[in-house]
């Protein structure tokens, strides 16, 4: 674990905001991933920067409405592999990827699939909130524009319906026309969530979203995500083992391009199968 | 921290944190030093700026003061006792001239009003009736005297300087000689003499309302002997009574007025033939006097009811009049309150002139101008006689009672006002009013038109044409660049670019002028398919690019593509040129220019804003690219990855996030664009023809402020009213590029501050 994350954790747990994780997840029956419907499949998905392989042939299903959270050291492969799900590794430049990844069976590296639309399914939260420089309204409206929808009407109740499923409505149902750029750290995240929701996408993928947050915004986006997967399948990276392990239902670790375990968060968390996920998890290197 | 310091290491001693202690020193001074050189670099930066302000100001200022009278002692004219019916002073101010009804001429000092010489004229008994300027600029009068003849006198001033004391010694010359020139059987009512070279004319009118018109002819044969010819006298009655006459200089207007009726009628002269009346104008109130201006061309009335009018012959235009000769009355002059005018006196080298009225008030007008620069008392009777000195800087009033004020005027810039600066004017000789820019010529005669609207219309049209062809390559090629383009192509495209900016202007002008100009002239249809095809052939191939089968495109890099439209565009201009000609000889019948000459009405000059358009925009495109550009390039990349993960195309990213977040940096490049091209200088200079016309059309030239300083500044007199209209137009030239920079600069920071916490 790398010493920022150890830090945020200690001052969290220090503040008295931990969530215990026995009280959310011990209540629920371990569940198993063969039991679940299947959202996406990651096929022997190879990745390649120029020469350098990223990806060694990584194989899972990312379950249906439910949270799976990535983990792993630095540079593992866990940001490139959530990438991969709704392309955004084509930017990169000399990437290359082979092996299949199919949304709903369909494999997303076709040559015959439309990115544009793709990414309208597989909507897409960053590192650093990213709101446009617009007003509230505007950024969450932004994505709806972009799919031709232009009745007013139309946009101004997606617009709330979002900012509500994001939980920001009640702090800026005033203030939609100010620029979205006066909102604090954790209310742009929470704004970037809603501008990805408010298209209605399938899957959510969240790239380590809390990292740049103070605990407070930390705990409001983690309650979101609890809240948010009732409707959709939500893909999270996380550095915060803690975090992985508050959220999500499913974990995969990963370790320099390969998956090396993936399960049951319950499961992961106390029973890890391997001997790294173990060293991993109990902060022996990272 | 010290305890915690000393603890670690106890053998060191606690540093001081206060100012100046030892081992603190020279990083001390070397930042004081820095700060300070900053700062003065930075006042000094201001300062320069401001003093470059202040000095145009300054330059500029005396333009718009207004003029000054410093009166003399007033005194008696010193005469014989007889009627005065002339005064005059010569060039230096010191020396005056009174003609007296007996034929005494009094000569006297102007200062003291003592007396000096006197001149009996060679009348024998007559009375001399009226004094009249035969040619004002040579001190050449005639005196019509009381038997209707006729004696031409000139006044001589000979400087000296005995004792290295300037001594002035008038005198009188006869250069038609002593003997008086039969006229007319009895005395003129009123007359008029004009004289040059090879002929002199008199007109003169009787009270029973006839006009004689008599003129000699002077031929000078080869062998050098002189012949005087005497065309017989012609005779004709006006349909106004001729209380005053005024003749042209040139001898081909002669105007007949009617004092109390307000009546001008308006002859044209032919030779022997009979005058012919062209037009009778009104006046609108009695006539009290009228006078030439300098030039010879325009006239002015004073009316009872307080106005002055201008007037000169101009041709109709449109209706069914169209092109007919008519007096044109240009404009009105008013006295303050109402005041009656008793005479005109008018500047012999200007078109300013003065008024004088019953209570002895002297107001100066400038007609170009259309302005009453001063006014102010001068004599306590009404004002008989005015008449300014040569240089026009010392104007004598004469009164009823015979007193004489001999008045120093300061007057450097009558021909200044806004109006005339930027509204139209009607100048002599045109039919219509103008916007124009003529400062110089080389005739004395000439009416200096200085309006600065075609300056700043060129100026504009010049920075409208070259931005019309640099925004789009630079704004588009910038985005392309900072979007779309390989690192390591941009990394040579964009130094390229910039290496552009560092071509002098005077290379790109005199390409412009020598090599452009004469290629667009003579491939001019070709520029204009080149102008249409080229923007539509490159989309196309980027639309033919796309559709080509995936093993041609991947031979090329991702982001090189751009280096394939090169052979392409050069194709595509190379065709362009190739079908231009026969395009040329199938739609405009073998000659583009005449065809929008004669089809169109469209004049075609060399050197024009196109060529300006295509030079100047290159020498701005480096400009506002490599601006643009860095704004483009700087937009977070996470704004366009977020753009792009909602759905959103790469073109749509660029629309909706990333030219909206680069406004601000595209913006002021353009307005940094439009400054250069603003000020630009020898592009203009050298490719624009330098003809201050007031149009917008593509295909004539213009005059920019900054090529006007360039051009004119050599040549114009330390002072003058031209030489502060430069600085003048400096001044807007600088006004124009501050309000460019400062819009851009407004409009930068604060579309910066909207996008701060990016």
């Amino acid at each position: 674990m790398d010493p920022q994350t150890m830090t945020s954790v200690q001052t969290r747990t220090s503040l008295g905001h931990g969530i215990d994780i026995s009280s959310m997840e011990r209540s629920q029956i371990p569940t198993r991933i063969e039991d679940e419907s299947i959202a996406i499949e990651v096929d022997k998905l190879d990745l390649y920067y120029g020469e350098k392989r990223a990806l060694n042939s990584v194989s899972m299903k990312i379950p249906h409405k439910k949270v799976t959270a990535f983990i792993g050291p630095s540079g593992c492969g866990k940001s490139t592999l959530l990438r991969c799900f709704n392309r955004m590794n084509d930017l990169v430049d000399g990437c290359r990827v082979e092996g299949g990844l199919r949304l709903d069976g369909k494999n997303i590296y076709d040559r015959d699939v439309d990115i544009a639309m793709l990414r309208r399914r597989v909507g897409m939260v960053f590192q650093k909130a990213n709101p446009f420089p617009k007003s509230i309204y505007e950024n969450v409206a932004y994505g709806l524009r972009l799919a031709g929808i232009n009745k007013k009407r139309v946009i101004d109740e997606t617009v709330e319906w979002a900012l509500k499923g994001a939980a920001l409505w009640d702090e800026v149902k005033d203030r939609l026309d100010d620029s979205a750029l006066g909102l604090s750290g954790g209310q742009q995240q929470r704004l970037v969530i809603a501008r990805a929701i408010a298209i209605h996408p399938d899957v959510i993928l969240l790239d380590e979203p809390c990292s740049a947050l103070d605990p407070i915004s930390t705990l409001k986006v983690e309650e979101l995500i609890t809240e948010l997967k009732s409707n959709y399948t939500i893909v999270i990276v996380t550095h915060n083992m803690q975090q992985a392990a508050r959220v999500s239902d499913y974990t995969a670790f990963m370790y320099v391009g390969d998956l090396i375990e993936f399960g049951n968060t319950d499961q992961l968390f106390t029973k890890p199968s391997k001997k790294q996920t173990e060293d991993y998890i109990t902060g022996r290197y990272g | 921290m010290t305890e915690a310091t000393a603890s670690d290491t106890p053998d060191r001693q606690p540093r001081s944190i206060v100012a100046g202690s030892a081992g603190y020193q020279p990083r001390y001074i070397k930042d004081r030093l820095a700060k300070v050189v900053v700062l003065i670099g930075g006042i000094g930066v201001i300062a320069a700026l401001l003093l470059i302000f202040v000095y145009l100001l300054s330059e500029v200022a005396p333009l718009f003061e207004g003029a000054e009278f410093k009166a003399r002692k007033a005194f008696p004219v010193p005469s014989d006792g007889s009627t005065s019916l002339y005064v005059s002073a010569e060039e230096q101010g010191e020396v005056g001239m009174r003609v007296g009804a007996s034929g005494e001429l009094n000569f006297f000092d102007l200062h003291s009003g003592v007396a000096r010489e006197a001149v009996h004229l060679p009348i024998g008994d007559l009375q001399i009736k009226q004094v009249v300027d035969v040619a004002p600029e040579r001190a050449l009068l005639a005196a019509g005297l009381s038997d209707g003849s006729v004696l031409m006198f000139q006044q001589e001033y000979k400087v000296t300087y005995p004792n290295d004391k300037r001594l002035i010694t008038p005198g009188i010359l006869f250069p038609k000689g002593e003997t008086p020139l039969a006229f007319m059987p009895q005395a003129p009512m009123h007359l008029a003499v004009r004289e040059n070279d090879d002929s002199l004319m008199l007109v003169g009118s009787d009270p029973a309302g006839d006009v004689s018109l008599k003129a000699f002819e002077v031929t000078t044969s080869l062998m050098g002997d002189s012949s005087v010819t005497e065309s017989p006298m012609q005779t004709f009655t006006p349909p106004v009574k001729p209380d005053l006459l005024l003749l042209e200089p040139g001898m081909h207007w002669l105007y007949v007025i009617d004092k109390a009726a307000g009546k001008i009628a308006f002859y044209r002269l032919n030779g022997s033939e009979v005058p012919q009346l062209v037009d009778v104008s009104e006046a609108g109130a009695a006539i009290v006097d009228a006078h030439y201006l300098a030039g010879g061309i325009s006239i002015v009335s004073a009316q009872s009811d307080g106005r002055v009018s201008q007037w000169f012959p101009a041709r109709r235009q449109g209706g069914k009049d169209d092109g007919k000769s008519y007096l044109a009355h240009i404009r009105d002059f008013e006295l303050k309150d109402g005041a009656k005018p008793t005479v005109i006196g008018s500047e012999p080298r200007r078109r300013g002139f003065a008024v004088g009225d019953d209570q002895g008030h002297v107001s100066l007008f400038y007609a170009t101008s259309g302005r009453l620069i001063h006014e102010e008392k001068m004599l306590e009777a009404p004002v008989r006689a005015l008449a300014f000195n040569p240089r026009a800087q010392l104007l004598l009033a004469l009164g009823d009672d015979g007193k004489l004020v001999a008045s120093d005027v300061r007057n450097e810039h009558p021909e200044v006002s806004l109006r005339a600066l930027w509204g139209k004017v009607w100048y002599e000789s045109y039919d219509e009013p103008n916007l124009l820019w003529q400062s110089s010529s080389a005739s004395a005669d000439f009416e200096p038109k200085f309006s600065m609207a075609p300056l700043a219309l060129g100026t504009l049209k010049g920075a409208f044409y070259a931005m019309i062809f640099a925004i789009p390559i630079a704004v588009l090629g910038a985005i392309f660049t900072a979007n779309f383009m390989s690192p390591e192509m941009r990394q040579v495209v964009k130094p390229a670019v910039e290496v552009l900016a560092a071509l002098p202007s005077v290379i790109l002008g005199f390409l412009a002028g020598l090599w452009l100009a004469p290629f667009v002239e003579s491939n001019l249809p070709g520029m204009f398919l080149a102008l249409l095809l080229l923007p539509l052939s490159i989309p196309t191939f980027g639309y033919l690019w796309m559709r080509a089968p995936r093993a041609v495109r991947l031979r090329v890099p991702m982001g090189w593509e751009a280096a394939l439209l090169m052979p392409v565009i050069a194709f595509v201009v190379w065709l362009c040129f190739l079908l231009a000609k026969p395009m040329e000889a199938l739609l405009f019948g073998g000659n583009m220019q005449a065809w929008m000459d004669h089809t169109l009405g469209i004049g075609y000059d060399q050197r024009n804003a196109l060529v300006v358009g295509i030079a100047m925009g290159v020498a701005v495109i480096p400009v506002i690219f490599s601006i643009a550009e860095d704004a483009i390039f700087s937009v977070p990349k996470h704004l366009s990855l977020g753009s792009l993960a909602l759905g959103a195309t790469p073109w749509q990213t660029l629309i909706g996030v990333v030219m909206p977040t680069a406004s601000p940096g595209i913006f002021s490049a353009v307005m940094i664009g439009l400054g250069r091209a603003v000020g630009e200088t020898m592009i203009v200079l050298m490719a624009t023809g330098n003809t201050a016309v007031t149009n917008f059309s593509m295909f004539s030239g213009m005059r920019t402020l900054a090529a006007n300083v360039a051009v004119e500044m050599p040549e114009s007199e330390v002072g003058s009213t031209h030489f502060r209209l430069l600085f003048l137009s400096g001044l807007v030239l600088f006004l124009f590029t501050f309000f460019f920079n400062t819009v851009a600069e407004v409009v930068r920071t604060r579309l910066r501050r909207k996008y701060s916490s990016l």
